[in-house]
């Protein structure tokens, strides 16, 4: 009865109500789609970065990934290669869960120069085939070609490197590197095509060459430095991570995650925002509580003193005001999920174009594009807010009503 | 044997202020089956000691015993359970609760006393059979008129079987007929069921039906007079 006459007082001033219940829906509507949004981008970044450069897993020698700038380690970097090289793909090839790696190499702070401009790149030495099956650098190559075959000491440079050194297609790029013994080498590579991920940050630095080309100037053999693994199941990476470093206990086998450090700092960003963002949310929410439920509580005074007199006792009253709390944002929270899950299930499927702001973006990384991404997580966590919300935004009010004295309340109006 | 004993009750309101003295040395015994009304004018003290007996308020002197209880002995919530068991009260505004029925405005009291669903329900029906409302179980307060609205609160006040019902002004709000049909339906109540019946009210209408007649002025008891109906 207890519940029913909550259900019913609620529904007494239809418009406050619904004001409440409007307020609340909106709110839970706004964090849902806002925190989809930022999940989104920051997933479309992780998915292009892993598409364009990273992979999903990649196997080094720790000690290449060690190596310290500070300590000049780097121009010893170039022979902390993968050992056992034959080992590791053997492992690679018996794992179901691995769709496909690619060996490369790698010379890290390479010096450019094109004709009167220098510059500094990461030059990757790749293997074009295995690389398609990995990357979709291929894919991104918006003028020449991803690779001619059989010639030699061809470049794929980025489009915003094309502009930087101003060249095209056919130009002639010089890089330095440190050979075997220390001797400075300057070698010649004809540029065969402009690549364009969108990521600023990536093709600000990174060229590619064929690997045996790099290898060759660099004086190693069939070494490599890395290999990116492409597999399956994106879910199921942690457990190959944990098979292959089983299996190769040697090498550094790392996921994307831990590859590229931003990811983890934009995964405590999500968790960041949607913690500042609820709270917010919820400051708000309780002051509207407040003083919905004390208006109700006022206007009820005669009523209330009258259920005391009767011998309602006070716990009974501040079940029932909390509880018509409780009704309220019971409502109101699964409309304003319902109507988050419809805009951002929409804006998942046609993108949310944000072309325009898009430039400031790109030099981070970031999409044009966005698609928002929702999780389970987010939902259980607006609710529980919602929830607490109302239990605490109920106490004042319920306190208000328990404190009247009957004879008080009654004779007020 | 007395069913309320109130001795030299005092009751001062604003006493840190401007102290009004409403109840000034009552003293009143009233016993089972009475059926009893205190008159007097407005300001005469009848609600506060109508308030007193009903447990709503506290003396600032003086001791209040209902049906072998001494109230004082009593804390905030019991005296609510004090109340829900042993009490039925009338408001002169009704004060059923809006968003129920009259059955569950009825039903309410005895949820209030854990009553098994069944007997609730028996008993409201038949309650609010006796109050002559059988065909308006299933409306809300604000689709009855004063005089039924008065008789769902009639129906209300007897549902917990309290020791007696105290009235705070019944009719006050309703027209001569409404007012007669309540006062028959109380009186018998009072004579075939032995209810004892206590209110406040300057309305003669209700005064020539008492069969105890007890008159305030100023805060104390100026008669108290036996008269036949």
């Amino acid at each position: 009865m207890l519940l029913k006459i909550a259900w019913r007082n609620i529904w007494r001033s239809k418009l406050r109500s619904f004001v409440v219940i409007g307020s609340i829906a909106i709110g839970v509507w706004s964090l849902v789609f806002l925190l989809s949004f930022s999940r989104g981008m920051i997933m479309t970044y992780i998915e292009k970065a892993i598409e364009n450069q990273t992979s999903h897993i990649q196997v080094h020698n720790p000690a290449f990934i060690n190596a310290d700038v500070e300590a000049n380690e780097l121009e010893k970097a170039p022979y902390n290669f993968i050992q056992d090289v034959t080992k590791v793909k053997e492992a690679l090839a018996a794992d179901p869960k691995v769709e496909a790696f690619a060996m490369r190499s790698y010379a890290h702070q390479t010096f450019v120069g094109v004709a009167g401009k220098t510059g500094v790149a990461n030059v990757y030495g790749i293997n074009p085939n295995q690389e398609k099956a990995v990357t979709n650098i291929h894919s991104l190559v918006i003028e020449g070609d991803y690779f001619e075959k059989d010639k030699k000491n061809q470049i794929l440079i980025s489009a915003s490197q094309a502009e930087k050194y101003n060249i095209g297609i056919r130009k002639k790029v010089v890089l330095s590197f440190t050979d075997k013994n220390g001797i400075p080498t300057k070698v010649a590579f004809r540029v065969c095509g402009i690549y364009d991920t969108k990521n600023q940050l990536q093709d600000q630095f990174n060229v590619y060459v064929r690997q045996k080309d790099l290898n060759r100037v660099l004086g190693l053999g069939e070494e490599s430095h890395e290999i990116a693994v492409f597999v399956n199941d994106v879910d199921g990476v942690d457990a190959i991570q944990e098979n292959l470093s089983a299996l190769l206990p040697s090498q550094l086998v790392r996921v994307y995650d831990q590859i590229s450090p931003e990811i983890e700092l934009f995964n405590v960003q999500i968790q960041l925002s949607t913690f500042i963002f609820t709270f917010i949310f919820m400051l708000g929410l309780i002051f509207g509580i407040i003083n919905t439920m004390l208006m109700a509580v006022l206007e009820r005074m005669r009523e209330l003193g009258m259920l005391m007199a009767i011998g309602m006792n006070k716990a009974k009253v501040f079940k029932m005001i909390t509880l018509e709390t409780l009704l309220l944002g019971l409502i109101s929270a699964p409309i304003g999920m319902l109507i988050g899950t419809l805009s951002v299930g929409y804006f998942k499927r046609v993108g949310l174009d944000l072309s325009n702001f898009s430039k400031g973006m790109q030099k981070f990384g970031m999409s044009e594009i966005v698609y928002p991404e929702s999780s389970g997580d987010m939902y259980i966590t607006f609710g529980i807010a919602v929830l607490i919300t109302a239990i605490l935004g109920s106490l004042y009010p319920a306190f208000k009503a328990i404190s009247l004295r009957p004879v008080e309340a009654i004779r007020k109006i | 044997m007395s069913i309320i004993s109130v001795k030299n009750i005092h009751k001062i309101y604003n006493e840190k202020t401007v102290p009004v003295h409403a109840l000034q040395g009552v003293d009143l015994e009233i016993e089972a089956g009475e059926f009893t009304a205190i008159v007097g004018p407005s300001g005469s003290g009848k609600t506060t000691l109508l308030n007193i007996i009903g447990g709503l308020d506290r003396p600032n002197q003086g001791k209040v015993r209902l049906a072998d209880t001494a109230l004082e002995d009593l804390n905030d919530n019991q005296l609510i359970d004090f109340r829900k068991n042993n009490i039925g009260f009338i408001f002169q505004a009704y004060n059923l609760i809006p968003v129920l029925t009259s059955q569950e405005n009825v039903e309410f009291v005895m949820l209030l006393q854990n009553r098994p669903k069944a007997e609730m329900h028996k008993r409201a029906v038949d309650l609010l059979k006796s109050v002559g409302l059988e065909d308006k179980l299933n409306q809300r307060p604000s689709q009855l008129s004063g005089g039924q609205q008065q008789r769902v609160a009639v129906a209300r006040a007897l549902a917990s079987k309290p020791k007696f019902v105290l009235a705070d002004e019944p009719t006050a709000n309703l027209d001569s007929k409404s007012t007669a049909d309540l006062l028959d339906i109380m009186a018998r109540l009072n004579k075939e069921e032995n209810i004892t019946f206590v209110f406040s009210t300057h309305d003669s209408r209700v005064i020539e039906r008492a069969r105890r007649v007890v008159n305030m002025i100023d805060g104390k008891i100026e008669s108290d007079e036996q008269q036949a109906v």
